[in-house]
């Protein structure tokens, strides 16, 4: 029975080793090849670091002189930040306004909103151009609008989902104690709200810091963020890459987010179990 | 401390559905009302639409000598205990009593007083830093009346408070409540469906029954003379026996007089006493009316049976709970089920057929049709 025991526990162990592997392999081969000359890195993409291919440093100061880092950085930084705030803010009060008036309105807001979650980006890529040519969005305050356009299917979908969960109870104790509506909600709602708001503030962070496609469609030329910086900076004429910088520059550029990540995990398991269990 | 004054208040949701039916009530300052009746009854409705919480349809309703049909319910001077306690869950127990006199940006040291003061009153004192899942199920209860105690409110709404909390923590935050009551002198109205928090809490109960109110009055009259059916079921625990049968009131008996007028169920004839036979009886003579005995009103013992050989029946025991110091035995009379609660020295068995003897001097007589009760 021991033995029975112990054989599935290491064919457990094996099975979630060679997942996390899989996962993680990707990142180890850019940060491995982020310390590689040139050449090896063309040579062997896999090869394991070694005294010769080792490079210290050097892929990272020429990344960050080749390319306006911190220009790039400053504006991904800023695009995405204010655009998670602008999605958190304005979907979690959509998702309470849809989850407490309820009446015919509301219904087909809601369902308008599910459905812009499951419309493929691709489908509304050209419209869109257009639209934000027109309404001159082609600039980091500009494509605000349009992440909150894109970010509000999904965001309104999971807030409604947990305030459905809040009994209204607590709502009406407020009010009783003395809360306007926008107390209500700024009071009470959305500190209750904190756990799926971290969910997808991470959600959020991690699409638009690493979005590409719709910044290139809509940026104007002059503003980059960090993705397209990287992928116009290192490739050259006739599809040379300069794959050691290239590499340097994609390991600075996913710090920030698995900073963010680590310091909201705790956060994003609390949001996924909320309201599962009635407390 | 208010009275409250409730003007043929009516309240009817979207979709035609009427929750509350020219609903009239007079509550008095610092008086104890329990309003009562089953779910669905409308209970609760009238509860929020005193608190402000529901919009009322039509009638009046004031608060002291104001009109608030209008007003917001921060501006009532209320507060409001919820069944799900709805205390604030991001919130330390200090922050949830103190959130409504910082709102009114009451200044912080007034505030620490009534905090204190209120959570020395509940004994909740060393609890002021926790938060509510922390709690069990009667702190958060005393939190819960904590929040309302601070304000100071000139009426106090409960709304199920107790249907949360186990058997015995909910009978002794009745007597806390009571006391509670006593203590701050403010006007409480207080809504259940449980009978015995009614008739043990309320200085009045109103019992309501699909929007209506039934009858209002104080506990024991309520027990006592039962306005209808309805309420004589409701109220009283084990319900109160109903059976059918026909009332026979002679025109040639003088009221009070010799004891001819009896009601037949069956063969059976329960002869009223003379104290029972009023003139108002002529007017049902020859009709169905029900018969309500209460379970204390059923007699196994050989001595009453003696005394009263005109009010027995014979029935079969189907069950026989003891209680302790009584016992329910669950009888089967003809068609019907009745329960009597007899001395636990009884000789009655389950599976015995037994002779069981009325009170008639406490039984209660119903019209059949309208259900009202005709003794009073």
């Amino acid at each position: 029975m021991k033995v029975k025991r112990s054989a599935s526990k290491t064919l457990t162990y094996t099975v979630l080793i060679i997942m996390v592997l899989v996962c993680v392999a990707p990142l180890l081969i850019i940060l491995m090849n982020s310390f590689k000359g040139k050449l090896f890195i063309s040579d062997d993409l896999f090869a394991f670091l070694t005294p010769q291919s080792f490079v210290g440093g050097a892929n990272y100061v020429s990344g960050v002189t080749k390319m306006n880092f911190v220009g790039a950085f400053g504006t991904s930084l800023f695009v995405t930040v204010a655009s998670v705030i602008l999605i958190v803010f304005l979907c979690s009060m959509t998702a309470w306004y849809l989850v407490r008036v309820k009446n015919k309105f509301t219904s087909v807001l809601f369902y308008l909103f599910v459905f812009a979650m499951i419309v493929p980006f691709q489908m509304v890529m050209f419209t869109m151009s257009w639209v934000s040519n027109r309404l001159s969005l082609g600039n980091p305050v500009g494509i605000l609008v349009l992440y909150l356009g894109f970010g509000a299917g999904l965001s309104v979908f999971i807030f409604t989902g947990f305030l459905k969960s809040i009994p209204i109870d607590i709502e009406e104790a407020a009010i009783i104690d003395g809360c306007t509506p926008m107390q209500v909600f700024f009071k009470v709602v959305f500190p209750i709200m904190r756990p799926t708001i971290i969910t997808v503030a991470i959600l959020d962070v991690m699409w638009i810091w690493n979005d590409y496609l719709l910044p290139l469609i809509v940026l104007d030329t002059g503003y980059t963020t960090l993705p397209i910086a990287i992928q116009k900076i290192f490739t050259g004429g006739y599809g040379a890459v300069d794959m050691g910088g290239l590499m340097a520059m994609l390991v600075l550029s996913i710090i920030p987010i698995i900073i963010f990540y680590l310091a909201a995990q705790k956060h994003i398991i609390e949001g996924v179990v909320a309201g599962a269990v009635k407390g | 401390m208010a009275s409250i004054s409730l003007q043929h208040i009516v309240k009817v949701y979207s979709g035609g559905v009427t929750a509350v039916n020219d609903f009239n009530l007079e509550i008095k300052s610092e008086e104890f009302i329990v309003l009562v009746g089953p779910s669905g009854c409308g209970k609760s409705t009238v509860l929020r639409m005193i608190a402000g919480l529901e919009e009322i349809t039509g009638g009046e309703l004031y608060i002291g000598e104001r009109l608030v049909n209008e007003v917001s319910p921060k501006d009532r001077d209320i507060a409001m205990v919820f069944q799900t306690y709805a205390l604030y869950p991001h919130m330390t127990v200090y922050k949830n009593m103190a959130f409504s006199l910082e709102l009114k940006k009451m200044p912080k040291d007034e505030i620490d007083l009534r905090v204190r003061e209120a959570a020395r009153v509940l004994d909740i004192e060393h609890l002021l830093t926790r938060k509510p899942k922390a709690l069990s199920g009667g702190q958060r209860q005393r939190v819960a009346l904590g929040r309302a105690m601070v304000r100071n409110p000139a009426v106090f709404l409960l709304d199920e408070p107790l249907s949360n909390l186990d058997a015995k923590l909910r009978a002794s935050m009745r007597t806390e409540l009571i006391k509670l009551h006593g203590r701050l002198g403010t006007t409480f109205v207080y809504v259940t469906h449980d009978q015995t928090e009614a008739m043990t809490m309320g200085d009045r109960i109103v019992v309501m029954k699909d929007g209506l109110v039934q009858q209002v009055d104080t506990p024991q009259n309520l027990y006592d003379m039962p306005c209808n059916v309805f309420v004589a079921g409701f109220i009283g625990s084990p319900q109160m026996n109903i059976l059918k049968g026909v009332l026979h009131r002679n025109t040639d008996d003088a009221a009070g007089a010799d004891g001819k007028s009896y009601v037949e169920i069956g063969e059976d004839k329960l002869y009223l006493p003379p104290e029972k036979c009023s003139n108002a009886l002529l007017a049902f003579a020859q009709r169905d009316v029900f018969v309500g005995i209460r379970s204390e009103d059923l007699h196994d013992d050989e001595a009453f049976l003696a005394e009263n050989p005109n009010a027995v029946i014979t029935a079969k025991v189907d069950v026989a709970e003891l209680m302790g110091s009584e016992v329910y035995l669950y009888l089967q009379y003809r068609e019907t089920s009745l329960t009597a609660r007899v001395a636990p020295n009884t000789t009655s068995r389950i599976g015995d057929t037994v002779k069981i003897g009325i009170d008639v001097s406490k039984i209660h007589l119903f019209d059949a049709l309208s259900e009202r009760n005709i003794l009073i």
